[in-house]
C-alpha cells in the first residue's frame, strides 16, 4: 500500500498546530461579537480552518502513493547547531572564535573531505565578519572571550 | 503632481550619489544571487532587511527593488548555462535557453535574455506609472471592507492559481496569518500566544522570520549538493553578437511577453514566476512551427524573459497604491517599509512624491546598470557558477545570524531562527509553499484589522462586503477563482497526469 506521506505528516502536524491555536485562543482570549470582534475570534476562526486544511491534505493522502523525499538530517542538525553555537556563544566567547567554530560546525556535511579547505574558509570568513561587522558597522560585539 | 515633475522628482532623487550606491548595490547583489542556483531574491532580500534600519527608507526600498529585478536578469544565466534555474521565475528561459547553450549559441541566449529583460522592463516602468497614478485616484474611494476583500482575494489568488495543489497552498497562507496574529493585538491591547516572553510581545520578527524560512532552510536543502562541473568555456562580448535572424524574431515575443507580464504582475496574488509560464505557452502556441521550442528557439527565451521583468516592475502597483503586497517578495518589499513607519497607500504619491518617483526612477536607472553590468561582464558572472557552494553557506548562515542579531541585540532571535529555519526545512521536504506563508504573515493583521473596522461600521451586518459595489466585486472573484479552483482539483482526480509543470513559487 503506497502513501503519500510527506502529506499525511505535512497536514496532521498543521492539523495540530491549528486545533492547538485554536483552543488556546477559545479558553483565554475573548471572541467578542460580530459587531465588536474580540481578540479571541481571529486566531479562534484561523486555529479551525488550519485544522480543516490539514485534514483535507492529509485524508486523501492516504490512498495515493507520493513522490520520495530525500531528507538530510545530518545537513540539517549541522546547519543548526552552527546557528545555535554561534548566537549563545557570542557573548561568553567573543566573534572571532564563535564564527570560527559555527563555520566549522557547518561545514561538517559538506561533500568534500578534507580539513585544509574547512579551516582555510573558516580563517576567510572569520577574517570577512570580523572586517565587514567590526570594522564597517562598528557593532558593539567583543571580539575575544573576557578572561 | 504631474507624471512630467514627478519623473524630474524622481530622477534628481535617485541620482544623488548617495541613493545611487544603494541602487547599485542592489543589483549587482541580486544578479549575484541570481545567478548562484540556490539562494533565490527571496533570501538575497532577507539578508538585506537589517541593513535597511541604517539607511532611509527610500533607499531602502530602492536597493531592496534592485535585488529583486536584478535576480531576474542573473537568474536567467544559470537557467541557460546550467539548466538550473537561478530563480523560479527564470524556470522556463532553461527550456530553450540550454539547447542554445548545447547548440554553443550560450552567448546569444544570454544576449536575448538580456535585451528581452531590459526591453520587459521599460515596458513594465511605463505601466506601473500609468496605472498606479490611476489606482491611487481610484483607491481614495476604498473603505475597510473593500481592503479587506481584496486582500483575502489577493491570497487566494497566491495559493490557487497556477498551483498544483491549493489546500496546501492555503494551508500555508492560514498558518502565515495565525503567526502574525502573535503579539500585540493592536485592536484591544491584549498580548496574544506570548507565553509570558516578553521577547514576543512584537510578535514574530520578519527578518527572523523571512531568513529563517529562505535562509537556512534553503542552506540545508543545498548543503549536500555536489560541486558542480565547470561551466561551456569562456563567453566574451563577441560571442553574444546575434545573427540578423535572431534580431528579427525578438520584438513580437517581447512585446508579447511585456504585455502579460504587465498586466498579471500588478494583479495581486499572481505574480512574476506565472508569467513567464504564460508567455512560454504563449510562444508556442503563436509560433509557425511550434516544434522547434525546446529546440533552442529564440522566442522561448525573449518572451518569458521579457514577461518576468515588467511582472516584477509592475508588482509594486498594488504594493504602492494600496498597501497590498501582491505576492511574498512585495511583503518584504512592505514589511522593510513598515519598519520605517511608512504605511504605503492611495496617499503615498502626494504625501512621499521622492519614494514613488524616486522608485520609478531608480528601476530605469537599475536596469541600465543592469545592462552594463551584464552586457561587458558575462564573464565574470559566468565564472562566479563555477564556485561551489561549499564557499559560500557559512558565510550565509554568519550573515543571517548577525543580521538578525543587529536588529535588537537579543540572542532569543538567533535561537528563534534556528527553530524557524528547522520548520521552513521540513515544510520544504513535505513541498509545502513557505513564500505562501510569509505573504500570509504579512497580511494576515493588515486583514484582521480591517476586517474588524469593517464589521463596526457596519454594526455587525456582514452583508456589508456584499453591499459595497467594490468589495462586492472582490468576493465574487475569490468565490469564482474558488469554484474554480475545485473543479480543476475534480478534473485531474479524474484524469491523472504526471509531472505536468507547475508554476509554484514567488
Amino acid at each position: 500500500m503506497k502513501r503519500d506521506w510527506p502529506d499525511i505528516w505535512g497536514g496532521l502536524a498543521l492539523a495540530l498546530v491549528g486545533l492547538a491555536a485554536a483552543g488556546w485562543a477559545w479558553v483565554h482570549y475573548d471572541p467578542g461579537t460580530l459587531r465588536r470582534m474580540g481578540p479571541g475570534a481571529f486566531p479562534l476562526g484561523l486555529g479551525l480552518a488550519l485544522a480543516g486544511l490539514g485534514a483535507a491534505i492529509a485524508v486523501p493522502a492516504l490512498r495515493r502513493a507520493g513522490a520520495p523525499v530525500k531528507p538530510e538530517p545530518w545537513a540539517a542538525a549541522c546547519v543548526l547547531a552552527a546557528i545555535l553555537v554561534f548566537g549563545l556563544g557570542l557573548r561568553p566567547l567573543g566573534l572571532v572564535l564563535a564564527t570560527a567554530s559555527a563555520v566549522l560546525i557547518s561545514t561538517l556535511p559538506a561533500p568534500r573531505p578534507g580539513a585544509v579547505w574547512r579551516l582555510v574558509l573558516a580563517a576567510l570568513v572569520t577574517a570577512l565578519t570580523v572586517v565587514l561587522f567590526h570594522v564597517g558597522l562598528q557593532m558593539t560585539l567583543p571580539l575575544w572571550p573576557r578572561l | 503632481m504631474s507624471t512630467w515633475d514627478g519623473l524630474l522628482t524622481g530622477f534628481a532623487f535617485a541620482l544623488q550619489p548617495g541613493v545611487l550606491i544603494y541602487c547599485l548595490l542592489g543589483v549587482t547583489l541580486g544578479t549575484f544571487i541570481g545567478v548562484l542556483p540556490g539562494i533565490g531574491a527571496m533570501a538575497a532580500i532577507s539578508l538585506l532587511l537589517p541593513i535597511t534600519y541604517y539607511i532611509s527608507a527610500e533607499a531602502a526600498l530602492i536597493m531592496l527593488a534592485g535585488v529583486y529585478y536584478g535576480a531576474q536578469y542573473g537568474g536567467a544565466v544559470s537557467s541557460i548555462l546550467l539548466r538550473l534555474p537561478g530563480t523560479p521565475q527564470s524556470a522556463v528561459t532553461a527550456l530553450d535557453g540550454y539547447p542554445l547553450a548545447r547548440q554553443g549559441r550560450a552567448g546569444v541566449a544570454l544576449f536575448t535574455s538580456m535585451i528581452s529583460s531590459f526591453a520587459g522592463s521599460v515596458i513594465g516602468i511605463v505601466v506601473l506609472v500609468l496605472l498606479a497614478g490611476w489606482l491611487s485616484r481610484a483607491a481614495v474611494a476604498f473603505g475597510a471592507a473593500d481592503y479587506a476583500a481584496m486582500m483575502v482575494l489577493g491570497l487566494v489568488a497566491a495559493s490557487t492559481i497556477g498551483s498544483a495543489h491549493p489546500a496546501k497552498g492555503f494551508a500555508m497562507i492560514v498558518f502565515g496569518m495565525l503567526l502574525g496574529c502573535i503579539g500585540t493585538d493592536v485592536n484591544s491591547g491584549v498580548q496574544r500566544f506570548v507565553m509570558g516572553r516578553t521577547e514576543m510581545l512584537d510578535g514574530i520578527n520578519l527578518v527572523a522570520l523571512a531568513m529563517g524560512l529562505f535562509g537556512v532552510a534553503e542552506v540545508i536543502g543545498n548543503v549536500r549538493d555536489p560541486d558542480r562541473q565547470a561551466v561551456a568555456g569562456r563567453i566574451g562580448l563577441r560571442a553574444m553578437a546575434p545573427e540578423r535572424d535572431d534580431l528579427k524574431r525578438m520584438p513580437l515575443p517581447v512585446l508579447r511577453g511585456s504585455a502579460l507580464g504587465s498586466f498579471f504582475g500588478a494583479l495581486p496574488g499572481t505574480g512574476s514566476t506565472l508569467s513567464s509560464f504564460l508567455a512560454y505557452a504563449v510562444e508556442r502556441r503563436v509560433a509557425r512551427r511550434p516544434e522547434r521550442f525546446g529546440q533552442g528557439a529564440i522566442e522561448g527565451v525573449a518572451g518569458p524573459e521579457a514577461a518576468n521583468n515588467s511582472a516584477s516592475i509592475t508588482a509594486f502597483v498594488p504594493t504602492l497604491t494600496l498597501g497590498i503586497p501582491g505576492d511574498p517578495i512585495m511583503a518584504l518589499m512592505l514589511g522593510a517599509l513598515v519598519i520605517h513607519g511608512v504605511q504605503p497607500g492611495p496617499m503615498m504619491l502626494e504625501t512621499r512624491p521622492e519614494m514613488f518617483w524616486g522608485l520609478v526612477a531608480s528601476f530605469g536607472i537599475g536596469n541600465l546598470l543592469l545592462l552594463i553590468l551584464n552586457l561587458p561582464l558575462i564573464g565574470i558572472w559566468v565564472s562566479l557558477l563555477r564556485i561551489p557552494f561549499r564557499w559560500l553557506y557559512p558565510a550565509i548562515l554568519i550573515f543571517v545570524c548577525l543580521g538578525v542579531w543587529s536588529v535588537r541585540g537579543l540572542t532569543f532571535d538567533i535561537v528563534m531562527v534556528a527553530g524557524i529555519g528547522l520548520a521552513g526545512y521540513l515544510l520544504a521536504l513535505a513541498r509545502f509553499n513557505p513564500a505562501l506563508l510569509l505573504l500570509g504573515f504579512v497580511l494576515g493583521p493588515l486583514i484582521e484589522t480591517n476586517l474588524r473596522r469593517a464589521l463596526l461600521i457596519s454594526r455587525g451586518d456582514p452583508m456589508v462586503f456584499l453591499e459595497r459595489p467594490i468589495s462586492a466585486f472582490f468576493v465574487v472573484a475569490t468565490a469564482g477563482l474558488l469554484v474554480y479552483s475545485a473543479i480543476q482539483a475534480w478534473r485531474r482526480r479524474e484524469t491523472p497526469e504526471p509531472g505536468g509543470a507547475s508554476a509554484d513559487g514567488p
